[in-house]
């Protein structure tokens, strides 16, 4: 009989015992945590002015790995969304503008600076460090942040740790899963599982067909 | 191959931890030597001391010119030098001062104007006196003359410098360039040697007199038949010793014996000599026996005067060149003399001339003071042709105009820029290596053997005795230099020279009888005193005397760089000798004084030192420590660590890992290595991509590699923060697994992890300079920067596509994307040649376009566009172009201890393997990489880096006294691991444990600069070249794969013919060729007249073409120009 047991729950971690489940679909759900359950993360960045020492791709990289808190009920996929424009729109991207200057001493940027139009959409932790400016030196941008998968580009991937582990007894494990912020442990643990579930049903459908 | 012998990893550990790990650690001391003095500090007061000496000296050995003009004849004087500070003249001819930044951005060269006072003298009487700029000397950056030296790290970060930056180079037309140290045979030594010819042994001795800028090598030889032989630079014949020896001023036999030595066993020996000599019996005989051969055929007089100058000016010269010394080279030649025939009775051994003592290494001043010394007298050369043409006109005017400063500037400009010193010498100056921070302090530290590499010179390329502490054992490069470069040790000082005579009036004060006081008795078994290759005298104790004159220089009272040696010979008989040798660029070593069993270097000392309250040069004053050369070294016994130190030790070692060079000290655990992985470490090190320097933002290196996010190597060594490699570091840590992966990290290969590509890992950016300069030609012409325009009549005109970045102003703008070929620097230049549009061209005259573009294989940003002037006037542009790399598959790395790899696949993080806490490895490496090639030391390093990571600081990895694998291990258990470094690991895509634990830990691993995107290339169709019509070789140019040889042999041997043909001809060099039939040559097609024609039977030509390699078309043109005629046979295909 399949069984769970949660062993430890928070946003942060999520450990669970499986149990008569196969191997193969305990290693799935580990494995889909990390690449398949989409999270924001800044993905297009349009930069209006960097004075910094940084230039423009490594900043826009900085940006991209800057874990974003995420509501997956109030965002699509940009695939799947329905306004098939490539700009996206206000149900699939999120906007974050920065705009710093250092006036008389050294400033560092970090992610608390990013100013979200959607507030819910922010990032999970205000003091990230972004780039150093110098007296003098300014920085603008508008970052563009979207859902993505972790298959795509790591930015994208809603876990720290995903491990599955076996236990003293046959078909039994443990998986743990730690998030980085942008979607609770127990959220991406239901979210992969969802995923494969709709992947079976797909399969199934056109094994029918 | 060739590999440098080296002492073995087993043989050190020996000299191991637990010891030297215990209080006594005098690490602070050498740590203030290195951070005090830089790591160039060798260029440093090499240069300075030209400047200071070198400079007046060669400028005082000319001192004056005699113009003898018709009228009155009048003197040139040359006096007092001065070296300005470095300034660039102008175009309108204004004058500015710069800083090497400045000189770097435009191109300029960094040098002082050299002022010399001049005086114009008739009949001794003083007419005028000026100062007189007679050219232009480059400056080192940071030595004396250089406006950085005296600047604090806030201003020199305010003037756009690397505070950090250690100087020690020049710049030349905006390139830096080191000249690199030259390993030469000591100077003024006589050096005592036998060779075995075809079994006849000669007994030689060779002394190579030098003086600032000069050297002459005087040979001696003892032949098969016992006669002794002089040969002299400027004699082409060998002269008999006693001629040389009677006309230096000793008339009788018995002066010249005794001369020798007063011992009748080698009086005897110079039978033979006095035989030959017979001819000259007097002085007059003498010299006029050596004018007969130098100056043959010419007047008496002036062959007495060229003899006498021969022995002035070519008879060792450091004793001076002025009829008063060759007293003293007479007694010098003696010795010589005497010392060879201790050599052929067997009291002396040979001299060893791969002992460190007996040589001296070259830096910049040397080098400099060789050119500017013909330099200058090309110039004074110049300056009495002229003014004795301009005839009656004098005064400082007229020597004025005289002065051509291009005379030394361009020399010394020339030889700079390529290297190339001049009677063959070349490779003197390279290009500074910039790679990273690392291999720009190794490279200022590296030194040459003027040794052939094509030779084999097997003792030369083996580590010496004398190297440790010197030279490092294991920096060398592989192949045909190994052995020959060399690289100076971390503990390793260069002698600057030390004026002699003051050290001489010390020894006459310690009882030292100079040879003519000296009595018979202390002649015939006294100890003989050398200062700086000059004999000074005899004193009866030797060892005694050696010993009060080291008191002396403990005391302070002589230079701590005079080194003092005495010389027992192991045999009987054999003559005792002191040498004190004054010279500069002997490698001299900080050693621990000890006093009966303890060393006066106290621990309380050193927490002085370290608490900064003493410098390193306080202690050589107290005398508790002292520079050691390896001569003296010979005299010392030196302790290797605190735990060994007995009674009978006169020194102690400061550090045991201070005998690595600046490359292979950076390896954690290198004692647990196989020794070659350390060398390949040292030479992978250099190429290793990091922050090479922090004025990136502005800088204009032609390439240079920057790492996005460089990190401090975890395990670290006492060295790494010591050379700053904490601020500029070359790697990053990585977190390494050691298990085979589906096959694709055999070989070497190497898998990393996606996501860790994703975060950053290994990210470089690669900058590549464009330039390009409006020059000005000769008739008002000049290169203008503009869009090229295509109704303009340009030739070479590229398309319009390639001109679309280009802005009004010539050049594109910052922040675009550019590609192969676009062109970001749009240029036109008038024609080459005025005639050439004249003739037939209609459209009148034309420009060229010459415009730069990207490389046709790259592309980028524009990263930073600099607009200036060169001092030519002309308008120049850089433009700097950046390419971020991801690591991808091809691309090369290598841990710190000679791993190299290529990334063989990048594999999705959910398929990596995991450990039970989560971690997955950012690299996977093979298994097999270790037990061929022993490299325990990554093991301890991958231990250490996980300790580190536990700890939260780093590890001391360093050489013999870093932290032991029982601590390690004994952390590892502390915070639950297990203390093998092995874990319980899951395979990501089963999620089934492996059957075995795997090794994990963190490793420093350095990406080198062999990147894929630098070298991928493949062709369809393309360039050919014009001479042969067949495709271009190599990337750049878009070339072919070479189908070479071998590659043919296996289409012959698999019988594809349709295939060997396709390839070697009809996609290579095909060509249709017109051949006469009844001749066989070569016919052609007349477009005009519509006919095939055949020069030699004309109209009877019955005219057939054939298809043949273009190549070969060529031979049959080249055997004709050749006046060979080779006919072609053809016939129907049946």
């Amino acid at each position: 009989m399949v069984s769970i047991d949660v062993i430890e729950s928070s946003p942060s971690r999520l450990r669970v015992r499986l149990g008569g489940v196969d191997r193969a679909y305990a290693n799935a759900i580990r494995r889909i945590a990390i690449s398949e359950v989409p999270t924001m993360a800044i993905d297009d960045v349009v930069i209006l002015e960097n004075s910094s020492v940084m230039f423009d791709e490594l900043v826009s990289h900085r940006l991209g790995l800057i874990p974003l808190k995420t509501d997956l009920d109030r965002y699509n996929l940009p695939e799947d969304c329905d306004c098939k424009n490539a700009l996206g729109c206000p149900k699939c991207r999120v906007l974050l503008v920065l705009d710093a200057e250092a006036t008389d001493r050294i400033l560092t940027v970090s992610s608390g600076d990013l100013i979200s139009e959607d507030p819910e959409s922010k990032p999970v932790s205000d003091i990230i460090p972004i780039v150093k400016l110098a007296p003098g030196q300014k920085i603008k941008l508008e970052a563009y942040a979207r859902l993505g998968k972790g298959s795509e580009h790591a930015k994208w991937q809603p876990t720290s740790v995903s491990t599955l582990i076996e236990t003293a007894k046959p078909d039994e494990f443990e998986l743990c899963i730690e998030s980085v912020g942008s979607l609770s442990a127990p959220e991406i643990f239901a979210r992969a599982i969802q995923r494969i579930q709709q992947s079976l049903t797909e399969i199934a459908a056109q094994i029918k067909a | 191959m060739l590999l440098l012998s080296l002492c073995s990893g087993g043989g050190l550990v020996k000299m191991q931890r637990a010891q030297t790990q215990t209080q006594y650690d005098a690490w602070p001391v050498l740590q203030d030597i290195l951070t005090r003095e830089g790591v160039a500090r060798q260029h440093l007061n090499s240069y300075n001391e030209f400047i200071q000496r070198g400079l007046q000296s060669i400028i005082d050995e000319i001192g004056s010119i005699d113009i003898e003009t018709v009228g009155t004849p009048y003197k040139v004087k040359f006096s007092k030098v001065k070296l300005k500070l470095p300034r660039v003249v102008e175009i309108d001819g204004s004058v500015s001062n710069i800083l090497p930044l400045e000189a770097r951005l435009r191109n300029l060269t960094y040098a002082s104007p050299i002022f010399v006072d001049m005086t114009v003298e008739e009949d001794g009487i003083v007419r005028e006196s000026q100062e007189q700029h007679i050219g232009d000397l480059p400056v080192m950056v940071k030595s004396d003359r250089c406006m950085l030296a005296t600047m604090n790290p806030q201003q020199l970060v305010e003037v756009g410098e690397d505070p950090k930056d250690p100087g020690g180079y020049f710049i030349i037309n905006g390139s830096e360039r080191v000249i690199v140290g030259l390993e030469d045979l000591s100077p003024n030594k006589i050096l005592v040697d036998y060779e075995k010819v075809g079994g006849v042994t000669n007994y030689k001795a060779k002394v190579y007199s030098s003086i600032v800028g000069y050297r002459a090598k005087l040979d001696i030889t003892l032949k098969q038949d016992e006669s002794i032989v002089v040969k002299l630079p400027s004699s082409p014949v060998d002269l008999p010793l006693v001629v040389v020896l009677r006309a230096l001023g000793l008339e009788t036999d018995k002066e010249i014996a005794q001369a020798v030595s007063l011992r009748p066993e080698i009086q005897d020996k110079l039978e033979v000599s006095f035989e030959k000599a017979s001819e000259a019996k007097t002085t007059k005989d003498a010299l006029m026996y050596i004018g007969n051969r130098v100056a043959h055929g010419m007047l008496d007089e002036f062959r007495l005067r060229r003899a006498e100058s021969v022995l002035d000016w070519g008879l060792l010269p450091h004793l001076g060149k002025t009829k008063d010394d060759r007293y003293d080279k007479a007694i010098f030649l003696g010795e010589a003399v005497n010392k060879l025939i201790e050599l052929r009775l067997g009291q002396i051994e040979s001299d060893d001339k791969d002992h460190y003592g007996n040589k001296v290494i070259k830096f910049a001043g040397q080098m400099i003071a060789d050119l500017f010394r013909t330099a200058f007298r090309n110039l004074a050369r110049d300056m009495k042709y002229q003014l004795e043409r301009t005839g009656q006109r004098r005064g400082l005017n007229v020597v004025g105009a005289a002065i051509r400063p291009g005379i030394i500037t361009d020399k010394l400009n020339n030889a700079i820029a390529t290297g190339n010193w001049g009677r063959g010498k070349v490779g003197v100056t390279q290009l500074l290596d910039r790679t990273n921070y690392l291999s720009t302090l190794s490279h200022l530290r590296r030194i040459q053997s003027p040794l052939s590499r094509s030779q084999p010179n097997f003792e030369a390329r083996d580590l010496h005795a004398t190297h440790f502490g010197r030279i490092c054992p294991s920096e060398t490069p592989e192949g045909s230099n190994c052995g020959l470069v060399k690289n100076l040790a971390l503990s390793a000082l260069i002698s600057v020279s030390v004026p002699s005579a003051q050290v001489v009036a010390k020894l006459y004060d310690l009882g030292v009888k100079p040879f003519k006081e000296a009595d018979e008795r202390m002649k015939l078994d006294g100890c003989r005193v050398f200062v700086e290759g000059r004999f000074v005298g005899f004193v009866k104790d030797g060892d005694a005397l050696a010993r009060s004159f080291r008191k002396l220089r403990r005391e302070g009272q002589i230079h701590p760089h005079a080194g003092v040696a005495f010389f027992d010979s192991p045999f009987e008989g054999g003559t005792k000798r002191v040498y004190i040798a004054t010279n500069s660029g002997r490698v001299l070593r900080p050693l621990i004084i000890c006093d009966s069993g303890r060393p006066t270097l106290a621990p309380d000392i050193i927490k002085r030192v370290e608490a900064g309250q003493l410098n390193w040069r306080d202690l050589v004053q107290m005398g508790v420590i002292e520079l050691i050369d390896a001569n003296e070294e010979e005299n010392s016994l030196i302790a290797i660590d605190f735990k060994h130190l007995n009674e009978k030790n006169t020194h102690l070692e400061m550090y045991p890992s201070a005998i690595l060079g600046i490359a292979a000290s950076i390896i954690p655990y290198p004692e647990h290595n196989q020794s070659p992985r350390n060398t390949y470490e040292s030479a992978m090190a250099k190429q290793s991509l990091g922050f090479p320097t922090p004025t990136y933002p502005f800088s204009t290196y032609v390439r240079e590699h920057l790492l996005v996010y460089p990190q401090p190597p975890m395990v670290k060594t006492r060295s790494t923060s010591l050379l700053s490699l904490d601020e500029r570091p070359t790697g990053q840590n990585a977190v390494v697994a050691v298990l085979s992966f589906e096959g694709y990290n055999i070989e070497d290969a190497i898998i990393f992890n996606k996501s860790a590509i994703d975060r950053g890992l290994a990210r470089s950016i690669f900058y590549r300079l464009y330039e390009a300069e409006a020059k000005q030609y000769l008739g008002g012409m000049k290169d203008t920067f503009e869009v090229p325009r295509p109704e303009a009549n340009i030739r070479g005109y590229r398309g319009e596509k390639y001109y679309r970045l280009i802005e009004s102003d010539g050049v594109v703008m910052h922040e675009a994307q550019v590609g192969g070929g676009d062109v970001i620097i749009g240029r036109t230049s008038p024609p080459r040649f005025m005639e050439e549009y004249k003739e037939f061209e209609v459209k009148g005259p034309y420009r060229r376009d010459t415009s730069v573009g990207v490389r046709a294989s790259e592309n980028g940003v524009v990263d930073a566009v600099f607009l200036t002037e060169n001092d030519e006037g002309g308008k120049m542009y850089k433009v700097r172009v950046r390419d971020m790399r991801v690591p991808e598959i091809g691309d090369k790395f290598a841990s710190r201890h000679g791993q190299k790899g290529v990334i063989g696949l990048v594999v999705n993080q959910e398929d990596m393997p995991y450990t039970e806490d989560g971690i997955v490895p950012d690299v996977i490496i093979n298994p097999h990489a270790f037990p061929s090639r022993m490299t325990a030391g990554q093991f301890l390093e991958s231990l250490a880096g996980k300790v580190s990571a536990i700890r939260g600081k780093p590890v001391d990895g360093t050489a013999f006294t870093g932290e032991g694998s029982e601590s390690l291990e004994q952390s590892l258990k502390e915070a639950g691991y297990s203390p093998t470094g092995r874990e319980v690991m899951y395979d990501g895509r089963t999620g089934r444990k492996f059957a075995a634990d795997i090794y994990i830990g963190v490793v420093f691993y350095q990406k080198l600069h062999h990147m894929v995107a630098d070298k991928i290339h493949a062709r369809a169709r393309g360039q050919v070249q014009m001479l042969t019509k067949q495709p271009t070789e190599g990337r750049a140019r878009g070339g072919g794969l070479r189908f070479g040889e071998m590659e043919r042999d296996c289409l012959i041997a698999y019988g594809a013919s349709m295939v060997l043909k396709d390839r070697l001809l009809d996609e290579a060099d095909k060509t249709e060729v017109h051949v006469c039939e009844k001749c066989g040559l070569i016919a052609y097609y007349d477009a005009k007249q519509r006919k095939y024609v055949c020069r030699v039977d004309g109209d009877n030509a019955r005219i057939s073409t054939i298809v043949i390699a273009y190549a070969f078309k060529l031979l049959l043109q080249e055997m004709m120009s050749l006046n060979i005629a080779p006919r072609l046979t053809v016939k129907d295909k049946v």
